[in-house]
């Protein structure tokens, strides 16, 4: 058994690492749920929908029957919506959802243009729309959902010709399933849950109540237009925008995040600047007692502070002394390292001893709680606010896996090591005693600080053969 | 008049004014009628009247104070103090009325309770805000004593105020100042409740370590323990990590998805796609309206901000007139010291630290100072001059060395969160960080550390090599190694 002091310390330093983990775990499961959650209506594992009539498009899921398409795929099926709502607004004079909603990147023009030029004759209504892409001005990526409404005089592609896809299922699927009221005979299509062309055709501002759309992944910036040719398979995706009201909140509140962020200096901002010293500098004054100007909060960041620069000075030095000295000056440069290394350490302690001596001196109170001592910080640790984020961008699911794995195999490492120095301090005098069950506590600290706990030595007792 | 008093006249007026259609009728009997308004802005002020105020206490609600917008005229000075601390009051969760603000100069109990609150909503973690009920009287009084006083807050009647929140309004207002003038308050905050649209990765753990987690009530372990509930916790420990790899494996597998099928939607070109939160947003219509509010809010309280910044110099005016008003304090401390262990743990920590790294040093700088020396000793004079040039450059590399920690080093990492975008391998030259960069920082650090983890469980190898060996009659076979 531990002594009563000693195992409260410890106990208390592994339960900070537990929560500290359980915390992580909890935030992480939150955003699992709400993944998942969207992913179902992306990829349900079941059977194909029932009809979307229009009273359904408020109620139920939108399956998918298959699984994900490749982008490729997508990228055809975006630009057959696109043939097709154009086709729809050309029929209707539907003017709502005209150019100003329609953006289409330049590419994605082309590649509708040559897309839908390639594409069998009979496609007449890609033709339309081909001519008409060409024309739109290059205004982003953005797709709108199209109306419905008019889609009876729509000239529906055909599904069957185009084998490209490697989705078989969704090759052969076959028309009349969902389109239960627009669909001539000539032509089926395909996309069951095809809400793509049955959408209301009123606002496309608001949002879309129904569950049933499915974004589109299309325009693949850079991919060839090698599959030039529409695919078989109708969009069981669409391409949505987001509402208007989100986009003009979310642009104004990056316009002020800038704004606020940014530092600009003119005569009222310093001259706030200075009336602010004065008023410290005043209430300083008038507390009445000199004050130290050590708070508690800035002894822990000091403390912390130099807890970094020790692993830098020791990275430093160990650096100095696993490197070969080529020469006489590299020589003596390591030497002079190694020597203003001292200096510097010894500095350290210093500041070390002069900041127990204030806490300890000017009653400073108890230390702050609820901050986690421990990790190291390479950053200044929390010294700035944070603005708004900067892009991180990755190019696959594996690299992202290999970054967040990373992220956790550090932080495991800096509590690990965090909980290895704290161990060392409380268990290692315990074994320079001697205690009852010596042998067995000497076991158990062999195997929590030289192979974390995972493994455990054995030990023999020589007896003399009598 | 002292130029003060007609600012508290224009906060008393911006009270009234603000309230709208309601409150005009009651203004008009608020005029006690001495004289004209003072503040030429037209305001419907009379003189103020610490009597008549007391006889009729008005309530500003602070919500109507949110919401108006009334511009004062701009040029006269005295009417933009209280629009600057409506504005500030925008900005702060939980912000009083302008009147609160004035009645604290005057020290009045009505205005105290409204300060205590916001001073709790500003010290408390972030994570007391919105999850735990609203703390009771006391507790709030005791966690803002105790944050005002680890952080250094110089004047010593806050603590001597009473814990059930009815008195000193005007040592809060003195501490919100205070708070305000050390440093970027209400960015942090701001920064803190800032709503998130994308997926956000943090590089850097300093804001998971600046933000606990909400108090876990633990029952502390009295009295001693084996060691095997140690060895229990530590496999626990290793077993939670491993299940928090795997789920977050599986997140990165469902964020990829979710990236690739919304590739095409954002209206930002330079992100592509959409994140989580906005993938939701379409989905459903409640929580994206939810998102919206918020988001709104958020803009309302940043144009607060940057209204406020424009114009704080006049509240700064006003707050050296309300330490004016103070009377001197000249009080002995009365603290008990009292270093808990866990601070003193930490201190005693780094102490070792430093001490082992310096007897390290010693022990290898002495041995080469001396055989410097034997070989140097005969060497002429060019030799001292390229000398000299080493001791600068090696000064310089360890200056350097010392920057990096002192002022934090926060330039040379990443930091801080980044927001996740999928894009394809070829995109180069845009802004942003590469996650392949990202992922070679963070092997290299996972390399140092492993090795820093290697030598530490080597040097408690030799420990306890050392304290064990003496024992003979023991034979100790080590776990096959790694």
């Amino acid at each position: 058994m531990l002594p009563a002091d000693c195992s409260r310390r410890l106990v208390a330093e592994l339960r900070d690492a537990l929560d500290a983990c359980a915390e992580r775990q909890r935030q992480l499961e939150r955003s699992l749920r709400v993944s998942r959650r969207l992913l179902r209506t992306w990829e349900p594992a079941e059977t194909p929908a029932p009809q979307p009539t229009p009273a359904s498009e408020t109620s139920g899921e939108a399956p998918s029957p298959e699984s994900t398409p490749s982008p490729q795929d997508l990228k055809e099926l975006e630009l057959l919506t696109q043939a097709l709502e154009k086709a729809v607004r050309v029929r209707k004079g539907i003017s709502k959802t005209g150019e100003r909603h329609k953006a289409l990147s330049l590419k994605s023009g082309s590649a509708a243009t040559s897309a839908t030029t390639a594409s069998a004759p009979s496609r007449a209504s890609g033709q339309a729309s081909c001519r008409v892409s060409e024309t739109k001005p290059p205004r982003g990526i953005q797709q709108t959902v199209v109306p419905a409404r008019g889609l009876p005089e729509c000239r529906l592609l055909s599904v069957g010709d185009r084998t490209r896809m490697g989705r078989g299922s969704r090759a052969t699927k076959p028309g009349p399933g969902p389109r239960d009221q627009q669909i001539p005979p000539s032509a089926a299509l395909q996309a069951p849950e095809a809400f793509t062309l049955k959408e209301k055709g009123a606002d496309v501002d608001c949002w879309l109540p129904q569950p049933l759309w499915k974004p589109c992944s299309g325009l693949e910036g850079g991919s060839p237009q090698s599959a030039a040719s529409l695919s078989t398979g109708f969009p069981d995706r669409i391409l949505l925008r987001l509402p208007m009201a989100y986009r003009k909140a979310a642009s104004r509140n990056s316009r002020l995040w800038a704004q606020l962020s940014s530092t600009q200096t003119s005569d009222s901002v310093d001259a706030a600047a200075t009336a602010k010293t004065q008023f410290l500098q005043k209430m300083q004054m008038t507390s009445g007692g000199p004050g130290s100007g050590l708070s508690a909060a800035a002894v822990e960041a000091e403390v912390g502070l130099l807890r970094t620069a020790c692993s830098l000075l020791r990275r430093r030095m160990e650096e100095v002394l696993s490197a070969d000295p080529a020469d006489c000056m590299q020589e003596y440069r390591c030497l002079l390292t190694l020597e203003g290394l001292q200096a510097i350490t010894e500095q350290c302690l210093h500041r070390l001893q002069e900041l127990r001596a204030a806490v300890v001196g000017q009653q400073l109170g108890p230390w702050p709680v609820g901050r986690r001592p421990g990790a190291s910080l390479p950053c200044g640790g929390g010294t700035d606010p944070i603005w708004s984020p900067q892009l991180l961008l990755y190019s696959s699911t594996q690299e992202l896996q290999t970054l967040e794995a990373l992220r956790l195999r550090v932080a495991m490492l800096d509590q690990q090591i965090h909980l290895e120095k704290v161990l060392m301090a409380e268990l290692l005098p315990l074994v320079g005693t001697q205690r009852p069950h010596w042998l067995a506590l000497c076991r158990a600290v062999h195997s929590l600080l030289c192979e974390g706990g995972e493994r455990f030595l054995t030990v023999l007792r020589d007896e003399p053969a009598d | 008049m002292p130029a003060h008093w007609t600012e508290e006249t224009a906060l008393k007026g911006r009270g009234h004014r603000s309230l709208g259609r309601r409150w005009r009728r009651v203004s008009a009997r608020s005029v006690i009628g001495r004289g004209p308004s003072r503040d030429g802005t037209g305001a419907v002020i009379g003189r103020w009247d610490p009597a008549a105020a007391a006889r009729n206490p008005r309530k500003v609600s602070a919500s109507c104070m949110g919401r108006r917008r009334r511009r004062v005229d701009r040029g006269a000075a005295v009417g933009a103090l209280p629009e600057a601390i409506a504005a500030l009051s925008r900005t702060l969760p939980a912000g009083p009325s302008p009147e609160i603000f004035r009645r604290a100069k005057f020290d009045r109990p009505e205005a105290a309770p409204a300060l205590w609150q916001l001073l709790f909503r500003v010290l408390s973690p972030l994570s007391a805000n919105g999850a735990s009920a609203p703390a009771a009287q006391e507790a709030q009084v005791r966690v803002v004593k105790s944050e005002l006083h680890s952080q250094g807050y110089p004047r010593r009647a806050l603590a001597q105020l009473p814990e059930d929140g009815s008195q000193g309004s005007r040592e809060l207002l003195l501490a919100l100042a205070w708070l305000l003038a050390r440093g970027p308050l209400l960015e942090r905050l701001l920064a803190q409740t800032r709503v998130r649209l994308g997926d956000e990765i943090p590089l850097c753990e300093c804001e998971a370590l600046a933000r606990p987690g909400p108090p876990v009530p633990r029952v502390e372990a009295d009295g001693p323990v084996d060691i095997r509930h140690l060895q229990w916790l530590m496999g626990k420990l290793r077993f939670q990590w491993r299940k928090l790899i795997t789920s977050q494996q599986e997140q990165c597998a469902l964020l990829g998805k979710i990236h690739s099928y919304t590739r095409g939607c954002h209206s930002d070109r330079s992100l592509g796609h959409l994140s989580v939160a906005e993938t939701e947003l379409l989905r459903d219509a409640e929580g994206g309206q939810q998102l919206l509010r918020s988001l709104e809010s958020e803009n309302v309280r940043l144009e607060a901000a940057l209204h406020w910044r424009r114009q704080e110099l006049v509240f700064w005016l006003w707050m050296d007139t309300v330490l004016g008003t103070c009377p001197p304090e000249a009080s002995q401390p009365t603290f008990v010291p009292r270093i808990p262990e866990r601070g003193a743990g930490e201190w005693e920590l780094v102490a070792r630290e430093l001490q082992a790294l310096r007897e390290e040093l010693r022990g290898a700088a002495e041995p080469r100072r001396a055989a410097w020396e034997a070989r140097v000793g005969g060497w002429g004079p060019e030799w001292s001059a390229v000398q000299r040039a080493s001791r600068e450059a090696v000064g310089l590399e360890l200056a350097a060395l010392q920057r990096a920690w002192e002022r934090g080093g926060a330039a040379a990492q990443p930091h801080g969160p980044c927001r996740l975008v999928k894009s394809d391998a070829g995109a180069s030259g845009g802004p942003g960080l590469r996650a392949a960069q990202v992922i070679e920082v963070l092997r290299s650090r996972e390399a140092c550390l492993e090795a820093v983890l290697c030598q530490l469980q080597r040097q408690c190898r030799q420990e306890l090599a050392r304290l064990v060996g003496a024992l003979p009659g023991l034979i100790w076979i080590l776990p096959p190694g790694r």
